[in-house]
C-alpha cells in the first residue's frame, strides 16, 4: 500500500530524536523558572506549560510537512501574537462557529459520522475532507506515540 | 447524453440526406431476416421492449431522413419491418442513440483516456460512414427507421438473446449495450449485409472481437459497438439504465466518470483506514464505524497520556484537584474524582512486568518510610496511584469483564490512603489489561495500587 509505505518512510526515528531534543531544550528553559510556590494553581499552570512545550516541540519536530503540525504551529503563533484575553475569547468563538458551520456541511459519508469527533481531536482537522483527515490521523497517532515514548523515557530517567 | 450529442454532431456533419427509398427496401429485407431470429429469443423481445420503453419521449430533434444509410446494405429489408414495428421513427433513433451513448461511455471509460477513446471512436465512425455509404451517408440516427443504425439494436439484441455465454468470451466483457451474438448466430444476421457492405480494410481490421468483418461495414454504429468492447473492456456491472444489459463488465468498474471518481475516493479511504488499523492496537474490527471509534479512543488516550506524563514531570505530590477535575472532564468517562489535597494521579500507562512491579513496590515502600511526598512523587513519575483495595478490586473486575476503551483507562483513584496514618492501605497489585493485544507498551493498562497496612 502506497500510503502505508509512505507513513513508514517518514522516518519516525528522526522525528523521535528531533522531538526529544526540542522537548528537552524547552524543558530546560521552563525549569529556569521553578515555581516557588507549590500551590495547586502554580502547579497547574506549570503543567499546562509543560504540556504546551511538549506539543510545540512535537509540532516543530514534524515541521510543516503535515497539515496537523502546521495547524498546531499556527495556533501557537497566534496564541503568542494575540495574547490578550479578549482576543482569545473572540478567536475561540470564531473557531467554534467555524467548526460548527463546517460540521454542518455534509462533507462525509454517513459511515463517517464520527469524523466530526476526529476532526476535533486532530489539530487542524476541521478543514480537511475525510480522506486527508484519515491520513493526518495516522501520522498524528504515530507522532503521539513517539511523544509518549520519549516523555516516558525522560520521566524514567529522571525519577530513577 | 453529452457524448451522444457530440457523436450526433459528427455524424450529422458527415451525413447527407438522401432519399429513403433504397434504404427502406433494404431495411425491410434485413428486417425479415432479422425477424427469423426474433422468435426463438423472447429475451430479445423483452430487451427490445425495454429499450423502447426506456426511450425518452423524444429528446432528439427529428432530422430529415437521409438517404438510406444502408444503401449499401443488401439486406435492408430486415429493417423495414423493424421500422414498421417502431411506432415512431424517433424512437428507434433514440434507441440507437442510447446504445451508442453507452458504448461511447463504455469505450470512454475503459480506455482510460476517455476523451481520446471517444474521439477515436468518432473518427472510426466517420470513416466507416464515409466509406460504407454509397448513397451518401447514414441518416442521422434521429431519423427513424434508419436501416443501418437500427440494425445495431436489433442485431445486438438478437445476439444477446442467442448466446450470452459466447458473448462473454467474445467481448471480453465490456459491452454495455447488448452484445452482438456469437459467431454462428450473428453470422446469419449479417450475411445479408455483407454482400452490400464491403468491409473496408479498416473496418475489418477494426473487428477485433467481433468475428464478422462484414458487420463493420454495415454501419458505423455496428463497428463502433464492436470497437467499444475491445477498447473499453469495462462497463458498469448491472448498469441500471440499461435493464437487459448483460453484466460483462469487470466488477467494480464504472463507465460513468462520477462513479469512477467515487470509486477512487472510496478506495483511497479504505487504504487509509487499513493503514490506521495497523497503527491502532486492538484493531480487529472489520466495521468501519467501530474502527473509527477505536481510532478516536486511541487518539484521546494518547493525548491523555501526554497530559499525564507532563503532569508527572512536575514531580509535585501536591494535590491536583484542578488537575483531576481537568482530567476527568477530558473524556475519561469512568474517572473517579480524586480527593483534593492528595495526589493521586492516575496514569494507567505504565506497563510493567511483574518484576518491575515488585521493584517498584519496594521502592515505594522504602520511600514511604522517609517521606510520603517523595513516595507519591515517585509513583506519579511511574504513572501510578494509590487507592483503596476495595476500589481496586472493583475496578479490576469491572475492567476485566467489560470491553474497555482506552479512554476509560485512566483511573483517578480516590485517595484516602495517601498518608501513613490511613488504615485502609494494603498491598495490592491489580492488573487490568484492557487492550486486546496487551503489548508491552503503553497499550497495556494496568492499575497498580501499592499501599501499606
Amino acid at each position: 500500500m502506497m500510503t502505508s509505505r509512505q507513513h513508514l518512510t517518514t522516518n519516525p526515528s528522526s522525528i523521535k530524536t528531533r522531538f526529544a531534543y526540542l522537548f528537552l531544550r524547552n524543558l530546560k528553559r521552563l525549569n529556569k523558572y521553578r515555581p516557588t510556590s507549590s500551590s495547586s494553581r502554580a502547579v497547574y499552570q506549570r503543567y499546562g506549560m509543560i504540556k504546551f512545550a511538549a506539543d510545540a516541540s512535537m509540532a516543530s519536530a514534524v515541521g510543516s510537512r503535515r497539515a496537523w503540525s502546521r495547524a498546531t504551529l499556527l495556533k501557537i503563533r497566534n496564541r503568542a501574537l494575540n495574547c490578550t484575553f479578549l482576543k482569545r475569547r473572540r478567536i475561540h468563538a470564531l473557531r467554534r462557529r467555524r467548526a460548527e458551520r463546517k460540521s454542518r456541511n455534509p462533507r462525509q459519508e454517513c459511515a463517517f459520522g464520527q469524523a466530526n469527533e476526529l476532526r476535533r481531536l486532530v489539530p487542524g482537522g476541521e478543514v480537511m475532507d475525510i480522506c486527508n483527515l484519515l491520513d493526518e490521523t495516522a501520522h498524528y497517532i504515530k507522532c503521539l506515540n513517539t511523544q509518549v515514548q520519549v516523555m516516558r523515557n525522560i520521566v524514567d530517567f529522571y525519577s530513577s | 447524453m453529452q457524448p451522444c450529442s457530440r457523436e450526433m454532431q459528427a455524424l450529422n456533419s458527415l451525413l447527407n440526406q438522401q432519399d429513403l427509398q433504397n434504404g427502406q427496401q433494404q431495411i425491410s429485407n434485413t428486417h425479415q431476416i432479422h425477424q427469423s431470429h426474433f422468435d426463438p429469443t423472447s429475451s430479445h423481445d423483452d430487451f427490445l421492449d425495454q429499450m423502447l420503453s426506456s426511450l425518452p419521449p423524444s429528446s432528439w430533434p427529428d432530422l430529415p431522413f437521409a438517404s438510406n444509410p444502408i444503401g449499401s446494405l443488401a439486406a435492408g429489408h430486415k429493417l423495414q419491418d423493424l421500422s414498421d414495428q417502431f411506432d415512431d421513427q424517433s424512437q428507434s433513433a433514440l434507441l440507437v442513440s442510447k446504445l451508442r451513448q453507452h458504448q461511447i461511455s463504455g469505450g470512454g471509460a475503459v480506455a482510460g483516456n476517455s476523451p481520446a477513446a471517444a474521439k477515436a471512436f468518432l473518427l472510426q465512425q466517420q470513416l466507416l460512414l464515409s466509406r460504407g455509404l454509397s448513397a451518401g451517408g447514414l441518416r442521422s440516427p434521429t431519423g427513424a427507421g434508419d436501416s443501418g443504425i437500427l440494425q445495431m439494436p436489433l442485431s445486438l439484441g438478437t445476439g444477446e438473446g442467442f448466446d450470452g455465454s459466447q458473448n462473454n468470451v467474445v467481448d471480453g466483457s465490456s459491452f454495455k449495450s447488448p452484445n452482438l451474438g456469437g459467431e454462428g448466430s450473428v453470422e446469419a444476421l449479417y450475411n445479408g449485409f455483407s454482400g452490400s457492405l464491403h468491409g473496408t480494410g479498416q473496418a475489418s481490421s477494426q473487428a477485433q472481437h467481433f468475428h464478422h468483418p462484414q458487420v463493420q461495414n454495415f454501419g458505423a454504429p455496428a463497428t463502433a459497438m464492436n470497437q467499444a468492447p475491445p477498447a473499453s473492456g469495462s462497463a458498469e456491472g448491472g448498469a441500471p439504465s440499461q435493464p437487459r444489459q448483460r453484466v460483462r463488465a469487470r466488477r467494480g468498474q464504472a463507465t460513468d466518470p462520477h462513479s469512477i471518481a467515487e470509486r477512487l475516493r472510496r478506495e483511497r479511504i479504505a487504504e487509509r483506514m487499513k493503514a490506521l488499523q495497523e497503527l491502532v492496537p486492538n484493531a480487529n474490527k472489520t466495521d468501519k464505524a467501530s474502527m473509527l471509534d477505536e481510532i478516536i479512543d486511541y487518539v484521546k488516550f494518547l493525548q491523555l497520556q501526554v497530559k499525564v506524563l507532563s503532569m508527572s514531570r512536575l514531580g509535585g505530590a501536591a494535590a491536583v484537584a484542578p488537575l483531576v477535575a481537568d482530567m476527568s472532564s477530558e473524556g475519561s468517562g469512568d474517572c473517579l474524582q480524586g480527593n483534593g489535597g492528595r495526589s493521586c494521579n492516575a496514569a494507567q500507562t505504565a506497563s510493567s512486568s511483574n518484576d518491575t512491579m515488585t521493584v517498584t513496590e519496594h521502592q515505594v515502600a522504602k520511600l514511604m518510610e522517609e517521606d510520603m511526598g517523595s513516595a507519591m512523587q515517585y509513583l506519579q513519575g511511574k504513572g501510578l496511584c494509590l487507592m483503596p483495595i476495595s476500589l481496586a478490586t472493583a475496578i479490576s473486575t469491572a475492567t476485566c469483564h467489560s470491553r474497555n476503551t482506552i479512554a476509560t483507562n485512566p483511573l483517578l483513584g480516590s485517595n484516602g490512603e495517601g498518608g501513613p496514618s490511613s488504615p485502609s492501605m494494603s498491598v495490592l497489585t491489580v492488573q487490568s489489561a484492557t487492550m486486546g493485544n496487551g503489548s508491552g507498551d503503553a497499550s497495556v493498562k494496568d492499575a497498580t495500587s501499592v499501599s501499606k497496612p
